[in-house]
């Protein structure tokens, strides 16, 4: 087998016995992969610090006979992205983030999109510290590059142009009109589901210079957490400690989820 | 094939729970029990026996002890204002190995880790923060590891701690001792001369 070769960014690694590693990582051309690294533990100078969460690597491996695991052969270290160790909220994000494109995006496919809207994230992240903002823009960006964007601006049933006040359903996947409206449906108004809109219209992978108020983010970061929910396979365990970090903020006239 | 010998199959594989044991290596460890005489089989055996039975937690810093207080949180020669916080009791053994620290220990059982769902409320958070407001240590060195967890849960530390007014420090990070500079990866020698001081 020819040896492969690939820009990456390590999501995890496990333990695996005394001295060896188990790394999942996410590649621009070959998505998600998993790799043998031996030997990762214990001696620093095959793989030094490449092989920890978030960072930047380029990496060698073969392929391994009669198994699905990769076996890693050599790792470059291009960016540690040491920042996100500094800032706790940061850190959070960053594997919540990675947790969401593990979960949503598993093993077989190329995701070149998802690959530079995550190496963005976490770029932003690493010298910019967490916020509220960025949570929303990675879940809203992760509905649409996994095919799942709710209707914001018109109707999820009908069609039809929305009120100033519109209700929105994980269920119905979108915004309702009060003729559409269902039991449990958000209220929600439509200046948010508006700035929603132009949100997910820019570049999936630029993060920096979006300030949302208090409303937007008060009303869209919970419908886009839901939103996102109603599409994963299984729990993402890094959203208890983001959400301990940070909660999601109140929405405004005590709205629950539907 | 070890089927036939149930016995030796049965030994085998509780030799395989260990971490770093594969079945090959499980098998050979069992064919040198087998050749040791019956009183090194039977010291063993009540070794381990007596590990589980005489070996817990100290009930103040979750360091594993035979007796409770343990002797370390007993000592009257420690530095009762010096805390230092670890992941496991593997650490600390390793910080007095090195007989550079003569304050008291708080093993936390281990390290937030986001990605494996592992937050305060898995650690012993809880009993630190009782140990810190009881007003008698002055500085608390977390010695963590210094991995993505162990950051991790230096930062949450820090953020918990700061409020009540103990100093908080973190072990230094830099070139191992021996080693020669050019050999050392970037994030490494980045940290160490962040981590400078004067001479």
């Amino acid at each position: 087998m020819h040896p492969q070769k690939s820009e990456a960014i390590i999501l995890q690694h496990i333990d695996y016995g005394e001295s060896d590693r188990i790394v999942t990582f996410f590649t621009p051309e070959q998505g998600l992969l998993k790799g043998f690294a031996r030997g990762a533990r214990k001696s620093r100078k095959r793989f030094g610090a490449a092989l920890e969460p978030f960072s930047g690597v380029r990496l060698i491996w073969r392929q391994r006979p009669n198994s699905s695991l990769l076996n890693l052969q050599e790792a470059e270290l291009l960016d540690l992205r040491d920042g996100l160790r500094r800032d706790l909220k940061a850190l959070a994000l960053a594997a919540y983030g990675c947790e969401l494109v593990a979960a949503l995006f598993g093993e077989g496919g190329a995701h070149p999109e998802v690959y530079a809207m995550l190496k963005s994230l976490l770029d932003q992240l690493n010298v910019d510290g967490g916020c509220a903002e960025y949570r929303l823009l990675l879940e809203l960006r992760l509905l649409r590059l996994s095919g799942h964007e709710p209707h914001l601006l018109h109707c999820a049933v009908c069609g039809g142009a929305l009120p100033e006040q519109v209700h929105f359903s994980v269920e119905q996947d979108g915004s309702l009109c009060p003729a559409c409206r269902v039991p449990g449906a958000r209220p929600v108004s439509l200046a948010t589901l508006g700035s929603l809109a132009r949100c997910r219209e820019t570049p999936a992978d630029r993060f920096a210079g979006f300030h949302l108020g208090a409303t937007t983010l008060g009303e869209g970061a919970p419908l886009c957490t839901a939103a996102l929910d109603a599409q994963l396979p299984r729990r993402i365990k890094s959203r208890e400690f983001l959400d301990r970090l940070e909660p999601l903020p109140p929405a405004p006239g005590g709205a629950g989820h539907s | 094939m070890l089927d036939s010998i149930p016995s030796f199959a049965r030994l085998v594989a509780e030799l395989a729970k260990f971490p770093g044991i594969g079945k090959k290596t499980a098998t050979r460890l069992a064919f040198f029990l087998l050749r040791q005489p019956r009183a090194e089989a039977e010291a063993l055996a009540g070794a381990i026996l007596e590990l589980k039975e005489k070996i817990g937690f100290c009930s103040r810093c979750f360091h594993i002890t035979e007796s409770d207080p343990c002797p370390i949180c007993t000592d009257p020669g420690r530095d009762e204002g010096l805390l230092c916080v670890v992941e496991q009791p593997q650490d600390l053994i390793a910080i007095e190995r090195s007989r550079s620290f003569r304050g008291r220990y708080h093993v936390l059982q281990g390290a937030l880790s986001p990605l494996d769902g592992i937050g305060p409320d898995q650690l012993r958070f809880s009993e630190l923060l009782q140990r810190l407001k009881g007003g008698a240590v002055r500085e608390l060195l977390v010695a963590t590891n210094f991995t993505v967890e162990g950051d991790a849960t230096a930062l949450y530390l820090a953020g918990q701690v700061r409020p009540l007014g103990i100093r908080v420090t973190r072990l230094a990070h830099g070139i191992p001792t021996g080693s020669d500079l050019e050999f050392v990866d970037d994030a490494t020698v980045n940290r160490a001369v962040e981590g400078r001081r004067d001479l």
